[in-house]
């Protein structure tokens, strides 16, 4: 089984990052939002799989008896919670650009290289 | 610990010092000047140390593991830099005070702390014994140079030749660096003395030839030698104060202290004395060739500055006490009548606003104590007895005939040494007595202040000569003895009897009468070649100045070609090269792990999860692609599920519901379905490089698992999690117990994000209410009952997470899911009217609620996020600080996405 979580989560992975690659900027966030489940799916082979009993403590016992390893799950769970955070923020992102150039092309969205560079003279000789 | 003190007060009293010149306009620079002269006091009082030939050393403990520590050692030669940096400095700040008068009392301010400054590091450069100590003061001299060359920054020149010399004396500081850290890595350690005294060690070892290279470099170019001369004459930008007192009297020597400490290691290899000479002899002679061509008053003298450390220069490289001798004579000859003469330019400039030294003339009538001072000093430059420029003349010739060389540095010195008879020829009597009625008015005569320096460094050239006694006694003889390494008798007269040495001075000044008496057909013969400043270094520099603006500018232009997706693609590409290229550097082959035992339902999951991820990279419009991404999150959700962590699964499925009704509101702005941004080749190249990156992240998976190895932490918790923090839910015991920091500042990261995107979306002006629309029959049944249902079960869920599933995070996440259904049935105006508050103020209490469950901990004297447990036992539930914590966690995540979801609808509905 193990194998074939690690064939899913690079699979995962993979069509996210053909998707991160696309220009469409939409395309783009749903990859990212994708890659965290992928990612997520791998760190969890991290921690093995090697029992389907939940970390927790049994009535009447004082430690934990074999069960899934709660650290990585400990991890992850605050990964799902920023991976989604992040989504969420370039989500708002995305929503502006397309308010501010009506497009979600990211070859429009080029405000800042159509400024030139910085400095394009010579510094003034006075 | 006097050298202490004595530093201390000099860095000290160059801040405070000069705020006097805030308040004080007219003799600003007398008072100020008291600074130096005390510590030119304090030194002499070291002096019966010296004069003994003895060597004082302080030290203290600055970074001992890196072999730093602040090392300082006085002996002959650190005193003699030590008595002209204060000395020359007190006169550098009286006379300054009356030539910055035209400057505002802010900048003259500025002007004397950078002076002090300059004078502070470079007391501790020739104090410094520690190498590392030494570099550091050494790349101070080099700043404040910069500093005081730029210092009137409105002037482009200024600006240039600040950067110009910048560029050239710090680059020797680099070299200087790498060679004290090579003479670290070959002694392991980084004294002065041990390097010296190790010399043939140094030069012995495969280091050796790098470590003398790198000294002769940062020597060269802070005494501006070929070919790095060309930053000194521009440094002529600098007020002349700072002008007379860095670029003449004492940094620019530094290079010729730095050599002559070194001696006995740049010999000990066999090409470092004929490469020091050789050097020299260049330097001298271009420095003689362009000081005959020079139009303007100070540049005449910067060239002859050159010149004259080209001959100190070549008075390190050859061998033989007289050369020492001579050296020592000349370096304190040279400082008292240079900065004469440049105290004198500054004065004609001051006075006549000239520069060119053609169009003055007859400014004796003006300023007859500058002529008077000018006479002194050039005489003494010309080396006319009884001026101590003579005596140090002698030495010069008498180590030249001494040493084992053959004739052409000797031949080289006598003809530079002519034209320096020429030039203290011309710079005296052209604009001072020649040409009466070129100058018919001055602005202004002669104060004190611009007077007394110059006079006082001639007369000291000619007291010396004639009483030679004490400073022969105190600073000279230890000099010398401190450089050549055993006493040396130094016989400072003016009378030796006829030798070859006086015959040698007589043609010297014969063929120096001769150029200034026809200075100026010869002038204006040599400044037609203009070749010259074509193929100059000066030239070249500038050059390569644009060429280093064009050349980061392409590369910029190729670099930052503003396409996200080649930026993307170049990341990807490169990790998965480095990985690639590792592990087959590395000669690894994967493992493989033991297939382990098949279950169809699971594997089916997993399949459907791979299968939707694939259809969302080729689903043609933004709603499929967000469909099947929400589906492969949902089935690593029930996967989560299977293998025992359901708190995993919780929160995957909470935030793949959100997810939904987030993004919904952002397609519902954008078009689902645009043309492609794509070509088909960009998409196969694309679709290569992630099945590249997949597989190569397949195989090392494959290889992570088939290691067995012990979770070490996770055991721990294991049996502690009961014991230690009365948790039967491992994984939250972990986040808001044994990680809570972590957690803390995870939430942060939430609370920030959310701050981000309320500010993103927030209207100007107030929120527009947002039309409403019909509300669907279902959500109108329903709506209302079942978001109480998700916010109780949201309380639920956070109550028990402590011992079941659940806790903060996921029951923010389904109490924010209660408010989405509330925004999709009724609209985002009712949402909000229903939550009450901002969601920001929901983030904040959370904050402010995680921060505070950490201190009662703090009160039993634990540390920060020490929680607290109390089980009243009977039916009463236990209480802890770590459900302040969880309720905290709660609120931050609710405020959170509450923030982003109200501003994405309202943002979306514009």
């Amino acid at each position: 089984m193990t194998a074939l979580y690690a064939f899913v989560g690079a699979g995962v992975v993979a069509a996210a990052l053909y998707m991160i690659l696309s220009r469409n900027l939409v395309r783009m966030l749903l990859g990212l939002s994708l890659l965290a489940t992928g990612v997520n799916l791998l760190l969890f082979l991290a921690g093995r799989i090697a029992s389907a009993q939940p970390p927790i403590i049994a009535d009447g016992r004082r430690a934990l008896g074999p069960s899934a390893d709660p650290l990585i799950q400990a991890l992850i769970l605050t990964a799902i919670v920023i991976g989604f955070a992040l989504t969420v923020m370039l989500a708002v992102l995305v929503l502006r650009v397309w308010r501010a150039v009506h497009s979600i092309d990211a070859r429009q969205v080029d405000t800042a290289e159509s400024l030139g560079p910085p400095r394009r003279r010579e510094p003034v000789n006075d | 610990m006097q050298m202490f003190g004595l530093l201390l007060v000099s860095l000290i009293g160059a801040c405070v010092a000069p705020l006097i010149a805030r308040v004080v306009d007219r003799g600003a620079g007398l008072l100020i000047a008291l600074l130096p002269a005390a510590l030119l006091a304090g030194f002499i009082a070291l002096a019966p140390i010296v004069e003994r030939g003895w060597v004082r050393g302080e030290g203290l403990n600055w970074a001992p593991a890196m072999g730093l520590d602040l090392t300082l050692r006085l002996d002959g030669f650190s005193f003699l830099f030590c008595l002209l940096i204060t000395g020359i400095g007190t006169l550098v700040i009286v006379y300054a005070g009356g030539y910055l008068t035209e400057k505002s009392r802010v900048e003259r301010s500025r002007f004397f702390t950078l002076i002090l400054l300059f004078m502070t590091a470079m007391l501790g450069a020739v104090l410094a014994e520690n190498l590392l100590v030494l570099v550091l003061f050494w790349e101070a001299t080099s700043i404040l140079s910069f500093l005081l060359i730029g210092f009137d920054g409105r002037s482009w020149r200024a600006r240039r030749a600040a950067l110009m010399s910048l560029q050239v004396t710090t680059f020797g500081g680099l070299a200087l660096l790498a060679a004290v850290l090579m003479i670290g890595n070959v002694l392991g350690g980084y004294s002065m003395a041990q390097a010296v005294e190790q010399a043939d060690v140094l030069a012995a070892s495969p280091w050796g030839p790098a470590i003398v290279a790198c000294i002769l470099i940062a020597a060269f170019t802070k005494s501006a030698q070929f070919p790095f001369h060309f930053w000194l004459p521009n440094a002529m930008q600098a007020p002349t104060p700072a002008s007379a007192y860095l670029h003449s009297a004492t940094m620019v020597k530094l290079g010729v202290y730095l050599l002559a400490r070194f001696e006995p290691v740049f010999a000990s290899v066999s090409w470092g004395r004929p490469t020091v000479i050789g050097i020299a002899c260049v330097t001298m002679a271009i420095a003689a060739f362009q000081a005959l061509r020079a139009e303007n008053f100070k540049s005449a003298l910067a060239y002859s500055t050159v010149a004259s450390l080209g001959i100190l220069v070549l008075l390190v490289g050859l061998d033989g006490p007289a050369a020492t001798v001579a050296m020592v004579g000349f370096l304190l000859a040279h400082a008292l009548y240079k900065a004469a003469l440049f105290f004198c330019a500054g004065s004609v400039l001051h006075a006549t606003g000239l520069q060119r030294l053609r169009a003055m003339g007859g400014l004796a009538r003006f300023l007859p104590l500058t002529a008077l001072a000018c006479v002194g000093a050039s005489l003494s430059m010309a080396g006319i007895p009884p001026f101590i420029g003579f005596i140090s003349k002698e030495f010069l010739f008498e180590a030249q005939l001494e040493s084992s060389w053959e004739l052409g540095p000797l031949a080289t010195a006598v003809m530079v040494n002519a034209v320096m008879v020429g030039v203290a020829g011309v710079v005296t009597l052209r604009p001072f007595f020649l040409g009466r009625g070129k100058v018919l008015s001055v602005r202004h005569g002669e104060t004190f202040s611009l007077v007394a320096p110059p006079l006082l460094l001639a007369l000291a050239g000619l007291v010396i000569s004639l009483e030679p006694d004490w400073i022969t006694r105190v600073a000279l003889r230890p000099a010398v003895a401190a450089v050549y390494g055993r006493a040396v008798e130094v016989d400072l007269s003016v009378w030796h009897g006829v030798t070859p040495m006086l015959l040698l001075s007589l043609t010297v000044i014969t063929i120096g009468a001769l150029v200034a008496r026809f200075w100026r057909s010869i002038h204006v013969r040599l400044s037609r070649i203009r070749r010259v400043d074509t193929y100059s270094l000066e030239r070249l520099w500038e050059r390569s100045q644009r060429g280093l603006i064009l050349g980061s500018r392409s590369l910029t232009r190729w670099l930052q070609h503003g396409d996200l997706r080649r930026y993307l693609l170049t990341v990807i590409v490169a990790v998965v090269g480095l990985i690639i290229w590792s592990v087959v550097a590395a000669g690894a082959w994967p493992r493989l792990p033991e297939l382990g035992e098949w279950r169809t339902a699971e594997a089916l999951v997993a399949l459907v999860g791979l299968g939707a991820a694939v259809a969302a990279a080729r689903a043609p419009t933004l709603l499929g692609a967000m469909i099947a991404t929400g589906l492969t999150g949902f089935a690593v959700a029930i996967t989560f599920m299977l293998n025992g962590a359901p708190d995993l699964a919780l929160t995957q499925f909470a935030v793949e519901a959100l997810i939904v009704v987030l993004l919904t509101a952002l397609l519902l702005a954008v078009p689902l379905a645009s043309p492609p941004t794509r070509t088909p080749g960009m998409r196969r190249a694309d679709a290569l490089v992630a099945l590249l990156a997949g597989g190569l992240l397949f195989v090392g998976m494959l290889d992570m698992v088939a290691i067995d190895t012990e979770f070490l932490a996770s055991s721990f918790f294991g049996r502690l999690s009961y014991e230690a923090a009365q948790g039967r839910n491992v994984v939250n015991v972990i986040l808001v117990d044994f990680r809570g920091l972590d957690t803390l500042g995870e939430t942060a990261v939430i609370a920030v994000a959310a701050i981000l995107a309320r500010s993103l979306t927030m209207q100007r002006g107030g929120d527009a209410t947002v039309a409403t629309r019909p509300v669907h029959f279902s959500f109108l049944i329903a709506g209302r009952g079942l978001s109480w249902l998700l916010l109780i079960a949201s309380l639920v869920i956070l109550w028990r997470g402590h011992d079941q599933p659940g806790g903060g995070f996921v029951g923010g996440l389904v109490g924010a899911l209660a408010f989405a259904l509330l925004s999709l049935a009724y609209g985002v105006d009712r949402a909000e009217k229903a939550l009450r508050v901002n969601p920001l103020t929901l983030v904040g209490a959370g904050l402010l609620c995680t921060l505070l469950s950490g201190l009662p901990g703090m009160a039993t004297g634990g540390a920060y996020l020490t929680h607290l447990w109390w089980e009243p036992g009977g039916w009463a539930p236990k209480l802890g600080t770590t459900m302040v914590f969880d309720l905290g966690v709660y609120l931050v995540v609710l405020g959170a996405v509450l923030a982003f979801l109200f501003g994405l609808q309202r943002e979306a509905a514009k």
